[in-house]
């Protein structure tokens, strides 16, 4: 395959990248392409050991290298050529991609169309602004998780995790299982970051203490964390004062939220949601540069990978779709904006022409509620929470009382019955 | 236990000591450098500002203090340093900012002091402040606060990467002779009649002078030979780096009446900071960075640059600002003889450190001359380092050129600052021997994941390199390991 002629080019190789990959060459796409910086396809799905992947996607429950070797496997039967240890370090807004390997150096190409799925990274110590001093042992729960499962060390053997997202709450489990003991996981929001089944399988059974509304306010120790202090924090999570307790550790893992990692979208002047941190993107998950398309946690932070899967499988659709008929038919022009207690909705933007899947997130935890698409649709819901992320199927049959003049669908979700 | 001996010891491998050594190897003279901690510049240094050449803006300074005649005559000699030693330099000018009528009179004040201190304490070379009126500030600053009425400007103020440059220093202070002794912390000096007798961790060195260098350390090592003439008074300042994306927003140093700033980092960065002016320390060696300061400092950026969240801040931390002399003078610092003990030299700066650092060094020669040590000159001296690839700086075509001699360069390492391999292994090569030791080379784990990444890759190289396993990689030295057991190894000890 010469590089002038790639038709897609995914770039990220996750759960996401070659889900799209896969569904570009099944959708007609000749020369499909997938750039992965690692040494193997699969990224952060090799070190999550744990189960609870594919319940909804293969109906069974996997691992996530289970789950990840059945893309791998379908990568290599559907003949999208990977290229490995390949780091895109360059996309303009015409497209150009700029990458590096060891072996061909830098390659510059054009290719009909473009993937992002390059995924999200951890909030970090800094981006968090902990106070204290700077000593080894704090790490992210993704860092950990990588040197337990992947490199075969722990990073020490008495541990508090800051934050309850799933990756620290497996974590807490994980290192349990090898010997650690998790002195406490910290959380300053009054419910916890991550999925209920995390908290009831990995916190409950193992007997882990989980302190909400309470936060780190001091790490301890010059070369090595020596003990952290929690406090409790009041409404406007500021450390109540008299609350400091200080805990014995060795270890800070913080699981305290995740950022789509869009460096190269910013470089090619994609247009970004401030909310998800994501590009803004229609139904057919473009963006707003022509042939360029964004799928998985690139797009917006999701909780199970199945639903990676399947969105980055349209996106993967419409790229070949672009590289093929270099026109998408209708373009999104409205709007859909969050309303009450709605944090937001992907797509951003619908042509109101298509069948298609809204997946968006509450501000509060509530129960229930009825959550309203303009005048289009109501769903009711039992309860929702921030952490789990809502989907509603909109058909394009709901879709006809939309007309030529809306701009704007007001989506929220309100308490059923009254207020 | 070893025993060496040499002629002159410099306690402290911090930019004031490499400095000094650097200075010194321009002689035929016998000197050591001991340094506790496993590399270079990672004390005060590694936490300061990376402003450079300040001290035209600081006025306030007077010229009967020594401090401020160094800083003054350190201002021109940076340039032609990180020249030689090809560490970038970059005039980024700085603009503080007038809020109100009242404060108008401030700039006036200081264009007429730096009249009058021109040739006499300041260079000639030095450029003339300005002041500059609301619509220059904001064709300028575009971003910044624009309630702000003008500014004095002045265009001498540099960035540059403190640490990089104390590396250099060292590295080429070594090559022309000077001995470089890492890990090694002075425990005790004893004075002889003619020679001191200093005993480290790594055993005992006799020297006939001893310079004191120690940054933070100063008054610890001056006090062992009952050289401790001054007295310290250190402060805590505050400083936070910002993701690279808001790099742009602002093009010269912005700075208050409120002692707090805006800056651009050499790096492309943006970072802001605040010292607490006169507000003491709480517990000295304390670099515990405090919610109160931290909370302080971003209020102060914003009111400077609205477009400042606190979302953006890949990192915080600590900077000293070691005052000394109270008595004479916050500014003041300890640079000459101790008036007890002969031949024992305190090397002190406080603030700016960085900036008169040069004219320390320069400065200790006379010294050292005083004291009746010969010095003739070193004719193998050679000025000259060349730094180290950055890859993510080189254009498309030397991209090509440098991984095809070697392919390591083709395999990035860390994606938030394109970082190789091929850096990582020359880094190591150089001296890098922790995780700390390679991010202030090269910079992987400067990004905004802050080495979430790339920790675990950079571990495996080092291990590598160093022939040592990945449980003996240090972040900085020390009981700083980072990986503390390997997987069942806590399982098999509870059997």
């Amino acid at each position: 395959m010469k590089l002038q002629d790639i038709d897609v080019a995914v770039i990220g190789a996750g759960p996401a990248g070659m889900a799209a990959a896969i569904r570009a060459r099944e959708a007609g796409a000749e020369n499909v392409i997938i750039m992965e910086r690692a040494e193997e396809l699969g990224g952060l799905l090799h070190q999550c050991v744990h189960n609870g992947f594919g319940l909804l996607y293969f109906n069974e429950d996997l691992t996530g290298p289970e789950y990840g070797n059945r893309f791998i496997e379908k990568v290599m039967d559907t003949g999208v050529k990977p290229l490995l240890e390949t780091m895109v370090v360059k996309l303009t807004e015409d497209r150009q991609i700029g990458a590096v390997n060891a072996k061909e150096g830098f390659i510059t190409f054009r290719p009909k169309s473009v993937v992002l799925a390059m995924g999200c990274r951890e909030r970090s110590r800094g981006a968090l602004n902990i106070p204290g001093s700077r000593p080894s042992g704090v790490l992210t729960a993704g860092t950990a998780q990588r040197f337990v499962n992947v490199e075969g060390f722990l990073p020490g053997k008495r541990i508090v995790i800051l934050g309850s997202g799933d990756i620290g709450m497996i974590m807490a489990r994980r290192l349990t299982l090898e010997g650690a003991k998790v002195e406490a996981v910290v959380e300053i929001l009054p419910y916890i970051g991550g999925l209920i089944r995390n908290e009831v399988q990995c916190l409950h059974d193992f007997d882990i203490p989980l302190y909400l509304q309470h936060t780190v306010t001091q790490i301890h120790g010059e070369e090595r964390v020596t003990a952290v202090t929690i406090a409790k924090v009041d409404a406007d999570r500021n450390p109540v004062p008299g609350t400091q307790r200080k805990i014995q550790c060795d270890s800070l893992l913080l699981s305290a939220g995740l950022i789509p990692e869009n460096e190269l979208s910013l470089m090619a002047g994609i247009r970004l949601d401030p909310v998800t941190g994501g590009a803004v993107v229609d139904e057919t998950r473009q963006t707003n540069i022509a042939g360029v398309f964004a799928g998985g946690n690139v797009l917006h932070v999701h909780d199970l990978v199945d639903n990676v899967s399947w969105e980055s499988e349209l996106a993967g659709e419409s790229a070949a779709k672009f590289a093929m008929e270099r026109d998408l038919g209708e373009k999104g022009t409205i709007n859909l904006k969050a309303g009450t207690n709605i944090r937001y909705i992907v797509p951003q933007t619908i042509s109101g022409q298509r069948d298609t899947t809204l997946y968006m997130r509450v501000n509060e935890p509530q129960e229930n509620v009825r959550i309203k698409i303009g005048d289009i649709m109501t769903k009711t819901v039992r309860a929702v929470k921030p952490s789990e992320m809502i989907k509603i199927e909109l058909s394009s049959e709901k879709l006809q009382k939309v007309n030529k003049e809306t701009k704007e669908i007001i989506v929220s979700c309100e308490k059923r019955g009254g207020k | 236990m070893s025993q060496i001996k040499t002629e002159v010891l410099i306690i402290g491998g911090g930019i004031g000591g490499a400095a000094i050594a650097r200075e010194l190897s321009k002689y035929k003279v016998d000197a050591t450098l001991v340094e506790k901690g496993p590399d270079v510049g990672q004390g005060i240094t590694k936490c300061s500002s990376t402003i450079m050449c300040q001290g035209s803006n600081v006025l306030e300074f007077r010229s009967e203090y020594h401090n401020s005649r160094l800083v003054w005559a350190g201002m021109t000699m940076m340039e032609p340093l990180c020249k030689e030693l090809d560490i970038p330099l970059k005039r980024i000018g700085s603009l503080e900012l007038i809020k109100n009528q009242e404060e108008m009179r401030h700039p006036e004040k200081m264009m007429r002091r730096f009249k009058e201190y021109k040739g006499k304490y300041i260079p000639d070379e030095v450029e003339p402040l300005q002041f500059i009126d609301r619509d220059t500030l904001r064709s300028w600053e575009p971003n910044v606060n624009k309630s702000y009425l003008g500014a004095l400007y002045d265009p001498n103020i540099a960035v540059n990467d403190p640490v990089r440059l104390t590396i250099a220093l060292a590295d080429n202070a070594r090559k022309n002779g000077i001995k470089v002794l890492l890990d090694t912390e002075v425990m005790s000096i004893s004075k002889g009649t003619d020679e001191f007798e200093v005993c480290t961790n790594n055993g005992s060195i006799k020297c006939r002078y001893i310079i004191n260098a120690a940054g933070e350390y100063v008054g610890k090592i001056a006090q062992m030979a009952d050289a401790d003439d001054f007295a310290l008074y250190p402060v805590k300042s505050y400083q936070a780096v910002l993701d690279k994306k808001l790099g742009g927003i602002i093009n010269h140093m912005v700075l208050s009446n409120e002692n707090g700033m805006v800056a651009p980092t050499i790096h492309g960065n943006l970072f802001f900071g605040i010292s607490p002016g006169t507000q003491r320390l709480g517990k000295a060696h304390d670099h515990s960075t405090d919610k109160k300061l931290a909370d302080a400092a971003l209020k102060n950026a914003q009111e400077l640059v609205p477009g400042i969240s606190e979302r953006d801040i890949t990192n915080s931390f600590v900077g000293f600002i070691v005052f000394r002399n109270f008595e004479i003078g916050w500014h003041e610092c300890t640079v000459g003889v101790s008036r007890w003990v002969p031949r024992f030299i305190n090397a002190s700066i406080g603030f700016p450190g960085i900036c008169a650092a040069p004219a320390v060094a320069k400065e200790m020669i006379d010294i050292l001359r005083n004291q009746g040590l010969q010095l003739t000159e070193n004719p193998d001296f050679d000025p000259y380092e060349k730094s180290m690839p950055d890859f993510s700086e080189l254009s498309d075509e030397e991209k090509r050129q440098i991984i095809a001699k070697d392919p390591k360069y083709g395999h990035v390492v860390c994606r938030c600052e394109t970082v190789t391999e091929g850096e990582i292994v020359e880094a190591i090569k150089r001296g890098a021997r922790t995780l700390d030791g390679v991010k202030f080379r090269c910079r992987p784990g400067m990004g905004r994941c802050q080495g979430g990444f790339c920790g675990p890759r950079v571990t495996k190289i080092l291990a590598r390199e160093l022939g040592i396993s990945e449980e003996e990689v240090t972040k900085k030295g020390g009981e700083s390991r980072n990986l503390l057991y390997k997987s069942k190894e806590l399982l098999e000890a509870q059997q």
